[in-house]
């Protein structure tokens, strides 16, 4: 979430992935940083070693979610 | 500005602090509005001075707060010119503190007391062990700097401090380094303090790991092996530090003991900075086959701490057979690397009934 916030400020779009585990923690990380709409996208937990199929699945799954955040700013 | 919470007695705002998540698991001395203002007279300083901001919530570690957090972790007054000091020291940028707060790994503050202060902030204890139970001064201060980062920095188990295990050090991680029995100068005057000024260096690790070494008069090559065993303990191949860049500070803490072999053997900080530095490496292949994923660095052999000057050697303990290494997270924005400010007793105010 904080290099999200910290890519944004940059003025650079940037769409974060939060964990469903870490959903909580990056609102409040969020809010805390003064930016608790910056735009993120969560994903089911974990996503660290699920293996390549399952990764680019995972990918497919949120592609247009993504997109989508990032063109809504 | 404080929040200010009502009950009937000091049972009853005890259950409510609890309830709240303002402590840490154990019970506190309820901040009443008497006892903190004591602690900030204490302090020397005015109760709305911002001492920094603490992350991740940002709050301000004004001297009232920080008084509070100290009353609540039992402190006396003549502890506050070390608590002060340990805060401004973990709001530098440096430190990372917001990062180190929320990550899963288990890094905790410790705080190294050097100077005057050892014994006049308390009675820090040096000896032996100095990490563990019964020492109040230890204990009360590195409590009250755990208690500013929960309530300050806003850092909740679960919520916004993820650290997956956490460690025993979150509770309270603090003690002073044994200048009396180190053969070596006190660590701060490496760092370019003077003698006679008190200093508290903090470095982000986690709990320590032993060192097994028995020394041998007759052999030469007994301060050799001490320090390829240190070096051993601190290249552990499935800690952060070998695995992340090799950025971060790690502690080093020489039983009294250790340290005179090294010393009587012509090491000095330096020196014994830099061996640890250069033997504490481990083969880039046995990395791989660990965590392929996780390595950085290019070497054939991958350093744990790539700059000698990160590794923070104090002296402290009992005599015996044991030497501390604390490794470190190596992660956020600044590499996890160790900060210091000086503890001013010159601010401090001195009250008549400090034990009262």
């Amino acid at each position: 979430m904080r290099d999200g916030i910290a890519i944004a400020r940059n003025g650079i779009p940037a769409v974060a992935f939060v964990t469903s585990k870490f959903w909580p923690q990056g609102d409040f990380v969020a809010k805390a940083e003064g930016m608790p709409d910056v735009p993120r996208v969560q994903l089911p937990h974990p996503v660290a070693g699920i293996g390549r199929e399952a990764m680019a699945s995972l990918a497919d799954s949120i592609s247009e979610e993504v997109l989508q955040r990032l063109i809504d700013g | 500005m404080s929040i200010f919470l009502n009950a009937r007695d000091e049972a009853e705002a005890l259950e409510k602090l609890h309830d709240a998540h303002c402590t840490d698991g154990l019970p506190v001395i309820i901040p009443t509005r008497e006892r903190v203002q004591r602690l900030v007279l204490a302090s020397g300083l005015d109760s709305d001075i911002v001492l920094g901001e603490m992350g991740p919530q940002w709050g301000a570690a004004t001297v009232e707060n920080v008084a509070i957090a100290a009353v609540m972790a039992g402190c006396l007054a003549e502890h506050m010119p070390v608590v002060v000091a340990a805060i401004r020291a973990i709001c530098q940028p440096e430190f990372d503190l917001a990062e180190m707060q929320g990550t899963t790994h288990c890094i905790a503050p410790l705080l190294i007391v050097n100077g005057p202060a050892r014994a006049a902030c308390g009675g820090i204890a040096s000896g032996f062990g100095a990490l563990g139970p019964g020492h109040r001064a230890n204990a009360s201060i590195g409590r009250a700097v755990r208690l500013a980062m929960m309530n300050i920095g806003g850092a909740r188990p679960g919520e916004s401090d993820m650290a997956l295990h956490g460690h025993p050090g979150k509770f309270t991680f603090c003690l002073a380094e044994d200048e009396e029995q180190s053969p070596f100068p006190p660590l701060h005057t490496s760092l370019g303090y003077g003698l006679e000024q008190s200093v508290v260096t903090v470095v982000g690790t986690e709990g320590p790991h032993s060192v097994l070494f028995t020394g041998d008069a007759d052999d030469p090559l007994s301060a050799e092996r001490l320090l390829n065993t240190i070096a051993k303990v601190i290249a552990n191949p499935g800690s952060n530090n070998s695995h992340l860049g090799g950025r971060a500070a790690i502690c080093v803490v020489l039983n009294p003991d250790h340290a005179e072999v090294l010393h009587n053997a012509g090491y000095t900080r330096e020196t014994i900075q830099q061996a640890l530095s250069e033997r504490a490496v481990t083969p880039r292949a046995d990395l791989e086959a660990l965590n392929p994923r996780m390595l950085v660095g290019r070497e054939e052999f991958i350093p744990a701490v790539r700059d000698p000057a990160n590794i923070v050697l104090i002296t402290a303990g009992g005599t015996g057979l044991y030497t501390m290494v604390m490794p470190s997270w190596c992660a956020g924005p600044h590499g996890n690397v160790a900060v210091h400010a000086e503890i001013e007793l010159n601010q401090y105010c001195e009250l008549p009934s400090a034990r009262g």
